[in-house]
């Protein structure tokens, strides 16, 4: 009971994330892109890859191996989406945009900045979820699902993300 | 439609997890009242500090002025000034009525009300105190930097809250504990939606909720929608303060690239406005049912009140920009938000008019909280009228940012929060703490209260008519202002008789909670769920899930049988 209310703290993130975007778009458009798109491109890869394999871990989730498996696989790709941030952002960096050079980088910055600080959330929960496959049985499901949930909020946000701000 | 949630959790036995980390509902109610009370006083002072220097400026503040003050021998200068009603209107807003309102009527009156042993996520309700505790925390440490707490109003503009219009640490850890808060208020406000959806008693329909609950659940819909777009909007203004991002930094106070500063204010009031609701909704739904209770009557149209409050949820989301009429705005926009905002007085005028219905030929009883709430239908009467005044652009844009617009908030978001708040506290503090407050002094208090407050705020009304500033720390220094001077030393005496009214309600406070009559169960004859269980409810509230039979105001019904004016809501529904 104690956890399920623990879960729903995430699913309370979600929505609250999921108004931040829309006010997000009230933001003026940018200027031209001199950025390169390979690590984002890369994160896009790996973040969707992992919501495909957290997407397993619930569909298959009667073999508690294979559903360890899966859930190891998105843990290492979401690391590794962080991992690709962070280099894009020393990238970034080197090419000589600072987070203080003007309107676009703020975005740039700061958008993938909040997005990670819940990745980073999000692989917390994973971790934790990966404890709790070990120990307990009790509501398995919803704690699955929630966490799911979550998981692909994250990839969907960086997903529109990745659209807005660097494709379109 | 308990879903299993519904079990009774064991009682709690060590001093830790009774008080402290406590997951029962009741007792975070309780947490979240002091946390209110203590911040109402704290934002009182500042609010009489306020007062005292535009009564008498340049003159020292009795008593605690030269212990407050030291530097300037007891006068309060022009910078504390700034930093008083910066302070006061957010401790005021999110310190003070929210934790009353919403924590602590929330957390008590939801799960006994809808007749539930607890919250959906006892946890959560835990951490959103603590989040909410320490949120304040932050805010008051912020007291004790060396360049002060934020100055820059509660509203926060940018330039006057960048780096450039307030350097220091008190506008980011400002910003730091409106975040936190908001992540307080986003865990609550989940809950209560909840709550209200899953777990309410067999055979409670929605409308069979008693209004307050109607009241705190629209409250809740629209604190987890837009309290978030807050929170988006202060983590920018953490980020351009802490990290040198220019979200909202342009022109000669942007080293370089350009954001917007007014799109701070589309975000804070994209939020902001809801947040008013957010904050009378409660008090709309508190008022709603006190007035049926007290006039032995049922609440006249109460599902007219019900979908019109839920009306004006809907539309106050579409109405913020007429906070902004005067940002260069086009006039095709400003028609569309004047005309929105000019509808929602179509919904307030119809439950308004449905309280006048309910008390009309009632049997009323004239207890405290019934003398509250006609007090809440006086104020919110007069604050809803002068909003016509504002949200109308031709006179906006004169009365915009004159001490008008503080009169209206004021009747409306505190006059008719605060004394619908006192009415909640009268009527379920027997409840609450199981005995019965000072009845007399209760009285007293209602009417220092009323008079004090209705000086104030309508002097401020009219000293905004006569073009004050809002935010000017001596506006006498204008030749044409000098003749406002005797009305406002009038609203500062007002502001110190009401004042001075509040401490017979904290003796009243005190006392009742140690030396009190003891409560019976049903001490105002009310026929809503939480009466039907001993004062205070044990610690699962209900032995057995109560299965509801009947509205909540059903009263006054010539074929009763049980000697009663009323019926439990519990009981079959007995045809008039």
């Amino acid at each position: 009971m104690v956890l399920i209310s623990g879960t729903m703290l995430f699913a309370t993130l979600l929505m609250g994330y999921a108004v931040y975007r829309t006010s997000a778009p009230t933001w003026p458009p940018a200027g031209t892109l001199p950025v390169k798109l390979v690590f984002p491109l890369l994160s896009t890869v790996s973040i969707l890859l992992s919501s495909f394999f957290m997407h397993k871990v619930r569909t298959e989730f009667e073999d508690l191996k294979k559903a360890k498996l899966n859930l190891d696989t998105t843990l290492v790709l979401g690391f590794l989406f962080m991992g690709l941030q962070t280099l894009f952002w020393s990238e970034l960096r080197n090419s000589g945009l600072l987070v203080g050079s003007g309107i676009f980088s703020s975005i740039l910055y700061g958008f993938t900045w909040i997005h990670a600080a819940h990745v980073v959330m999000g692989l917390l929960s994973l971790l934790w979820l990966r404890f709790v496959l070990k120990v307990e049985t009790r509501n398995l499901d919803v704690k699955v699902l929630n966490v799911e949930k979550f998981w692909h909020f994250l990839g969907i946000i960086w997903s529109i993300m990745f659209l807005t701000l660097f494709i379109l | 439609m308990s879903g299993g949630y519904n079990e009774i959790h064991p009682e709690p036995t060590t001093f830790w997890s009774k008080y402290i980390i406590s997951f029962d509902h009741k007792v975070i109610a309780k947490q979240f009242l002091w946390y209110g009370i203590f911040f109402l006083g704290l934002g009182g002072l500042m609010a009489l500090l306020i007062r005292w220097t535009l009564a008498y400026p340049g003159v020292p503040v009795p008593v605690i002025g030269s212990i407050l003050f030291p530097n300037s021998a007891g006068v309060v200068p022009p910078d504390t000034y700034a930093m008083l009603f910066t302070m006061h209107g957010t401790i005021m807003i999110f310190y003070a009525i929210t934790p009353i309102l919403i924590g602590a009527f929330g957390n008590y009156c939801i799960p006994l009300m809808i007749g539930a042993r607890d919250m959906a996520f006892p946890m959560l309700n835990m951490l959103s105190f603590w989040f909410a505790f320490l949120s304040g925390a932050v805010l008051l440490a912020s007291f004790g930097l060396p360049l002060g707490a934020a100055a820059g109003g509660w509203t926060s503009y940018p330039t006057l809250s960048t780096l450039v219009g307030q350097p220091g640490l008190g506008q980011t850890l400002w910003s730091l504990a409106i975040f936190l808060f908001g992540v307080s208020s986003t865990m609550g406000a989940v809950n209560y939606v909840t709550t209200v959806i899953t777990l309410r008693a067999p055979g409670m329909g929605y409308f069979d909720m008693p209004l307050t609950i109607w009241g705190l659940w629209l409250t809740a819909i629209l604190n987890a929608i837009f309290v978030p777009v807050l929170c988006a909007g202060v983590i920018l203004l953490m980020l351009d303060r802490v990290f040198g991002t220019t979200f909202f930094l342009a022109g000669a106070s942007a080293t370089s690239g350009s954001g917007d500063p007014v799109l701070f204010q589309h975000v804070f009031w994209i939020f902001g406005h809801p947040e008013v609701y957010i904050l009378i909704l409660p008090a709309w739904g508190i008022v709603s049912d006190l007035l049926s209770f007290f006039s032995r009557k049922p609440a006249f149209g109460a599902k007219a009140t019900a979908l019109s409050m839920t009306a004006v949820t809907i539309l106050s989301t579409l109405v913020y920009g007429h906070h902004m009429f005067t940002t260069q705005m086009s006039p095709l926009l400003t028609q569309s938000f004047m005309t929105l905002t000019m509808t929602i007085s179509i919904p307030s005028a119809i439950f308004f008019a449905n309280w006048l219905g309910t008390i009309w030929k009632g049997s009323i009883r004239f207890d405290s909280p019934m003398l509250f709430s006609l007090g809440v239908v006086f104020v919110f009467g007069l604050g809803g009228l002068t909003g016509l005044h504002l949200g109308t652009v031709t006179t906006d844009l004169y009365l915009h940012d004159t001490y008008f617009v503080v009169g209206h908030f004021h009747y409306t978001m505190a006059a008719s929060v605060l004394l619908g708040g006192f009415a909640g506290i009268y009527f379920w503090f027997p409840k609450m703490f199981g005995r019965m407050m000072n009845e007399l002094m209760a009285k007293i208090h209602f009417w220092g209260t009323m008079i004090g407050l209705n000086g104030v705020f309508f002097g401020m009304l009219m000293v905004g008519y006569g073009g004050m500033h809002r935010r000017i720390y001596n506006p006498f220094i204008y030749e044409s202002l000098q003749r406002l001077i005797p009305i406002n030393t009038f609203i500062t005496t007002s502001a110190i008789v009401m004042g001075a009214f509040q401490i017979i309600f904290v003796i009243n406070f005190l006392y009742s909670l140690k030396k009190g009559p003891k409560a019976p169960n049903n001490p105002w004859d009310v026929g809503t769920l939480e009466w039907t269980i001993p004062s205070p409810p044990v610690h699962h509230n209900y032995d057995v899930i109560p299965v509801v039979k009947c509205g909540p105001h059903e009263f006054g019904n010539p074929n009763l049988t049980t000697g009663r004016d009323f019926q439990y809501q519990t009981e079959d529904l007995v045809k008039a």
